[in-house]
């Protein structure tokens, strides 16, 4: 759990303190009053990278040169503390005394699942956005996964530089190489969207209630998954395509995910507020699913996620919440959020980048 | 005090060594018995000029061939092929090998702009045609560019009759499972043995 935030010079947050000693908190305000940034810091300490993909000079507040921002954790019954600071250009984290120097290692340590609005993007957007989720979701629940996913990148950009400098000497060897990751990556990709696509489906036929069940395909590239011969035979057929282009055309790079009702593709035919449900209850099932893994709830950090949904829908969804450390919701004044109180909950005022605590302390 | 300063920042240019340390280098070498000093600016002045590489496997050495190269004790069938030449001193520091070495000077890195043609490549395919070699050994790092460099070697070896193999990664003898980290850790399992 997070026990509190600190904050300097970061974004519009007002510099100190804000205690979350609470499983629920609830972020009240207005637009642009500093819910959404306080929730991106919280990101920022738990992946070392912002999730709305924002820069990290961007997030020294206007007119200084620095930001620094420190969140102490609580974990069974340890107390830990990530320190990150971002000045001459240059962003170092800390966790403890120790210096971070791979972000992966804040991954795994301090799971978190962020319910944002462009989310909407892995449900109706561009193939590379699902790739992201399915590829986030296992790096999440298997370390593993961020290491294979990194060395099959490093190959396709040595491959792909290779093919623009029509380098043909070391291609028949990048193949190789590429090939043994990327089946690598396949069949991991292939078996956790098979484990994935059970714990959604259910989640979403409790909540959508339309009637059927809605599950996910994985499309690779490479058809065959685990086929060494196929794959590397489908690169020596498309090279000389590849090599007038200067990329690589076939691979996981270019693996698809699709969201099937009765045998169809439920995308083309879902409605904005079924495709908005899918979203939200993809992240819900990458909590779940996490939790089923690791043995560890994840903290949600939710960022104004009940907007576009129906009053049943709203509800329907709090009441199928996944299993989580701590869950941080922001809301805008005009919604019903008192209806979704605990008696746990913290619920802060959020003004020109002040909390003010609404629970009296 | 500019001769210090001058110093410290000479010293700091090397590889593991920060300002600090660099200054405490120098203090040292102020403060420590003057013939040190003099011997150490003078080893390190004499090292450029008597220290070479090996004209056969391009080892670093002070007599031309190297003296393994020139030994009659080694195995002339066997070649170890190194990516620099400081890895030559290390697995010769383990004594466990009597082959011969050969040494690439980098690997393949595309990323970082380096081909086969800047490596000792031809050298070694004219070594391992004309020499009598049966195994070529590659000891190149478990990177990813060492891969790439394992396998461009032994395409260029294939049709040579030598058998190519490669160094086995894994956990340390005398390492302990909970230390290891997880890429060793999944490497160790890809290569796990029968017994």
């Amino acid at each position: 759990m997070i026990e509190n935030l600190r904050f300097l010079s970061y974004r519009n947050i007002a510099d100190g303190e804000v205690a979350l000693s609470s499983r629920r908190v609830f972020l009240v305000g207005e637009n642009g009053q500093g819910k959404s940034n306080f929730l991106d810091a919280i990101y920022l300490l738990c992946f070392g990278s912002s999730f709305r993909g924002t820069r990290d000079s961007e997030a020294v507040r206007k007119g200084g040169s620095i930001f620094s921002l420190i969140g102490n954790f609580a974990r069974d019954g340890m107390k830990e503390s990530v320190c990150i600071r971002f000045e001459n250009g240059k962003k170092t984290i800390r966790s403890g005394d120790k210096p971070v120097r791979d972000r992966k290692d804040l991954v795994a340590r301090y799971p978190t699942i962020v319910f944002c609005h462009s989310d909407f993007e892995f449900a109706h957007g561009e193939p590379e956005r699902r790739r992201f989720f399915f590829d986030q979701t296992a790096s999440l629940a298997h370390p593993g996964y961020i290491d294979s996913f990194r060395d099959f990148r490093r190959v396709l950009k040595t491959r792909n530089l290779a093919l623009k400098g029509k380098r043909v000497n070391i291609l028949d060897v990048l193949d190789e190489q590429l090939v043994t990751y990327g089946i690598s990556l396949s069949e991991r990709r292939q078996s956790i969207t098979t484990e994935f696509s059970g714990v959604f489906s259910d989640n979403h036929e409790k909540v959508s209630r339309i009637g059927s069940r809605v599950s996910i395909e994985y499309r690779p590239s490479w058809k065959f998954v685990g086929d060494r011969g196929k794959a590397l035979d489908e690169l020596r057929r498309r090279r000389p395509d590849e090599l007038a282009l200067g990329t690589t055309l076939s691979g996981p790079h270019r693996d698809r995910f699709s969201f099937i009702e009765a045998a169809r593709d439920f995308t083309t035919t879902a409605s904005t507020g079924q495709l908005r449900l899918l979203s939200l209850l993809l992240r819900t099932a990458q909590a779940d699913y996490c939790t089923r893994v690791t043995g560890r709830a994840p903290v949600l950090l939710l960022d104004d996620v009940l907007l576009e949904l129906d009053p049943d829908k709203r509800s329907r969804f709090m009441e199928t919440l996944p299993d989580h450390e701590q869950a941080i919701f922001t809301f805008l004044p005009g919604e019903p959020y008192e209806t979704y109180l605990t008696d746990d909950a913290l619920v802060y005022w959020v003004d020109h980048g002040r909390f003010t605590s609404k629970n009296g302390c | 005090m500019k001769a210090l300063e001058d110093l410290v920042a000479l010293l700091s240019r090397l590889p593991g060594i920060g300002k600090k340390s660099a200054s405490r280098i120098a203090f040292h070498l102020l403060k420590a018995d003057e013939s040190f000093a003099r011997t150490l600016a003078e080893r390190i002045s004499r090292l450029r000029e008597s220290v070479r590489f090996c004209s056969v496997c391009g080892a670093y050495t002070e007599s031309d061939p190297c003296p393994v190269c020139s030994s009659p004790a080694r195995d002339r069938s066997i070649l170890c092929v190194v990516e620099q030449p400081q890895d030559v001193l290390t697995i010769e520091a383990g004594r466990e090998y009597l082959g011969l070495y050969h040494v690439l000077g980098g690997l393949i890195a595309p990323l970082d702009g380096v081909g086969p043609e800047n490596l000792h490549l031809d050298a070694l395919e004219r070594r391992v045609r004309t020499g009598g070699i049966r195994e070529i050994i590659i000891a190149t790092n478990p990177t990813v560019e060492g891969d790439t460099t394992a396998l461009y070697v032994k395409k260029i070896l294939a049709g040579t009759g030598a058998e190519v193999t490669r160094l086995a990664t894994g956990i340390p003898v005398g390492g302990d499972l909970e230390y290891a980290d997880r890429l060793t850790l999944a490497r160790s399992f890809r290569g796990r043995v029968r017994l």
